[in-house]
């Protein structure tokens, strides 16, 4: 079996999520088939620039083959085009062109998919929203798979998403209401389609008190893991948890573990490590009392997981409909819409360190269900053999006509 | 809290109803800023609805479209690209020589001013908004405690009422006469 997965960016060093997804996913996959990932030279994704060499290369054992970006992403143009299409009354047309302007734009890529897909036995196309996958999709539809990656934002509402939902075999969903969400924009019911999500690069060993040792925290704490931004609700995650420290003379600390974006208000309490390596992660949520998980747009929230693998309770922000859903699923972490939930569900937390255990039991017991390897692997591998039964019912080996009967 | 949570067989959606239930507790039917922020920014839309007036203006106020910025540069300037650096240069240039036909810094000091008492106006119209909310709020609760409390008068005085009919009524026929109290003050 000959796979090709299609993605915006690719690399060891991007951490983005429906990358970072991707590489796991090719690179497992990889065991069990010819894998090649199609994508751009691009290694940030504001501006798209052409930083990776075009041409091939190997990266975890997988090929990737690379494309250079035509245009790189104008912020100010793609503004423009973002508040007449989310603002305005506009033509499809715009639509387009707004894709246009978010990119990757590389015309290179969707070409060699019109030329090339048919040496492909599958294609897996990720993130519904950008250029590539769109274009790709439309490219070879009777050849794709896709994984949305779709977040309540209202970007799949545009006019041109819909039908792409309708396009390709099969659709990979990451969770029950990512699937109810694009089902209802885009009457997709007759795609086939499945729940998987996606697995974690998960350490063979982790050591709470190293991390303690390493960064001289000795006291309780809850952690954040990620981008410290406002998109993902890190001031209102901060602003609670000061109010919390002082309303309830709680002696709880928050230890903040990646790229801060916006200001971190100065306090004792709040503890920033800035961006940490892999396994000083591990080593910090197997000594963090719980994660806090304060983003409202989330597709899967791979740290959500990751914290449910190493047993720990999550407190996550109830106005994500996926990470309240998971949460309850799991019965592994709670959540808070407002300040008065958020205050009374961390004080149950801080002083239960019973309820602590069982929830971060059920989290392992749900990863271990839903999310290990061998089940994401099988999902996918089911998917790609059903597309393969259904095509050969479409199209039966037909015994070739003879020469003669040929136009 | 209030409540204990079994370690065993956790029903995170029972624990998260446990938690409601106690907020609403604790409240005692007072509502939450974000509650207050909410109701009051709905109440606004309604107001300014009713007066066709566009119901996002504290956002639209406060977004980059209406320009409050005003500083000693802005007469000046100019948005058309290189031709308009051009033509700051000159204006610059020719500063001295306007300013033989008039004096603009006054002007130019009252716009600044009322630039900024704009800005000011704003965030004092949204938080009175907010305010006059949570007063409201607050009066309609009281209100409704007066009545309710009313209501818990009324039922004991009746019930007291009645008690007292019982207890005469038990009183038996041979019983001493019960003293009787005295007038004061």
């Amino acid at each position: 079996m000959r796979l090709a997965f299609v993605v915006q960016r690719y690399g060891l060093e991007i951490a983005g999520g429906a990358e970072y997804h991707c590489r796991l996913i090719a690179e497992h996959l990889a065991r069990h088939a010819r894998v090649e990932v199609l994508t751009t030279c691009a290694k940030d994704y504001i501006r798209w620039a052409n930083e990776y060499a075009e041409g091939i290369e190997t990266i975890n054992g997988v090929t990737v083959r690379r494309f250079k970006v035509k245009r790189t992403r104008d912020p100010e143009k793609f503004a423009a085009w973002s508040r007449r299409v989310f603002d305005e009354s506009h033509a499809p047309g715009d639509e387009l062109r707004w894709l246009e302007a978010e990119g990757p734009f590389s015309p290179r890529l969707i070409r060699f998919l019109q030329r090339h897909a048919e040496s492909y036995d599958h294609i897996v196309f990720f993130s519904y929203r950008y250029y590539t996958t769109y274009h790709g999709v439309l490219a070879a539809p009777h050849k794709a798979m896709l994984v949305p990656t779709a977040e309540d934002d209202g970007v799949y509402r545009l006019s041109i998403f819909p039908p792409l939902f309708r396009r390709p075999r099969a659709i990979v969903y990451n969770s029950p209401e990512e699937r109810d969400m694009i089902v209802k924009s885009a009457q997709n019911e007759h795609v086939l389609g499945d729940v998987v999500g996606v697995g974690s690069a998960l350490p063979a060993q982790y050591d709470p008190a190293r991390f303690r040792d390493r960064f001289g925290v000795k006291d309780h704490f809850a952690l954040y893991v990620g981008r410290i931004d406002r998109n993902k609700g890190c001031p209102q995650m901060l602003d609670y948890f000061l109010r919390f420290r002082r309303d309830r003379g709680s002696q709880l600390r928050l230890v903040l573990i990646g790229q801060a974006i916006v200001g971190i208000p100065e306090n004792e309490a709040v503890l920033p490590l800035g961006f940490l390596a892999d396994q000083d992660k591990w080593d910090a949520l197997a000594a963090a009392d719980l994660l806090i998980m304060p983003s409202a747009l989330e597709s899967l929230s791979i740290v959500t997981l990751e914290a449910w693998w190493a047993e720990r309770p999550v407190l996550a922000n109830a106005k994500c409909a996926v990470l309240r859903g998971q949460c309850l699923r799991s019965n592994a972490g709670l959540y808070y819409s407002n300040y008065d939930e958020f205050s009374e569900a961390l004080t149950l937390l801080d002083q239960n360190p019973e309820l602590r255990h069982a929830l971060g039991r059920n989290g392992r017991a749900y990863y271990d269900r839903h999310y290990s390897w061998e089940v994401i692997e099988e999902k996918y591998l089911r998917l790609f053999s059903i597309i393969a039964r259904q095509s050969a019912a479409q199209n039966p080996p037909a015994t070739r006509p003879p020469e003669s009967a040929r136009a | 809290m209030s409540f204990e949570i079994q370690s065993t067989d956790v029903d995170v959606e029972e624990i998260m109803r446990l938690i409601r239930k106690r907020i609403e507790e604790k409240r005692q039917g007072l509502y939450t800023d974000e509650e207050i922020r909410e109701i009051a920014e709905h109440r606004l839309d309604a107001v300014l609805d009713a007066h066709e007036f566009n119901s996002d203006l504290i956002d639209d106020f406060r977004s980059s479209r209406w320009n409050f910025r005003f500083d000693p540069r802005t007469i000046y300037e100019s948005s058309r690209g290189v031709v308009g650096r051009l033509l700051e240069s000159t204006r610059g240039l020719l500063r001295p020589v306007q300013k033989l036909f008039w004096n603009p810094n006054p002007m130019i000091a009252a716009l600044s001013r009322q630039s900024d008492l704009n800005a000011f106006y704003i965030q004092i119209f949204h938080n009175l908004v907010q305010e006059v909310t949570k007063l409201n709020l607050e009066v309609q609760n009281l209100k409704n405690r007066v009545l309710e409390l009313q209501g818990r008068l009324e039922f004991q005085i009746r019930r007291e009422k009645t008690l007292e009919t019982m207890v005469l009524r038990d009183e038996p026929a041979d019983a001493p006469p019960r003293p009787r109290e005295e007038p004061r003050g």
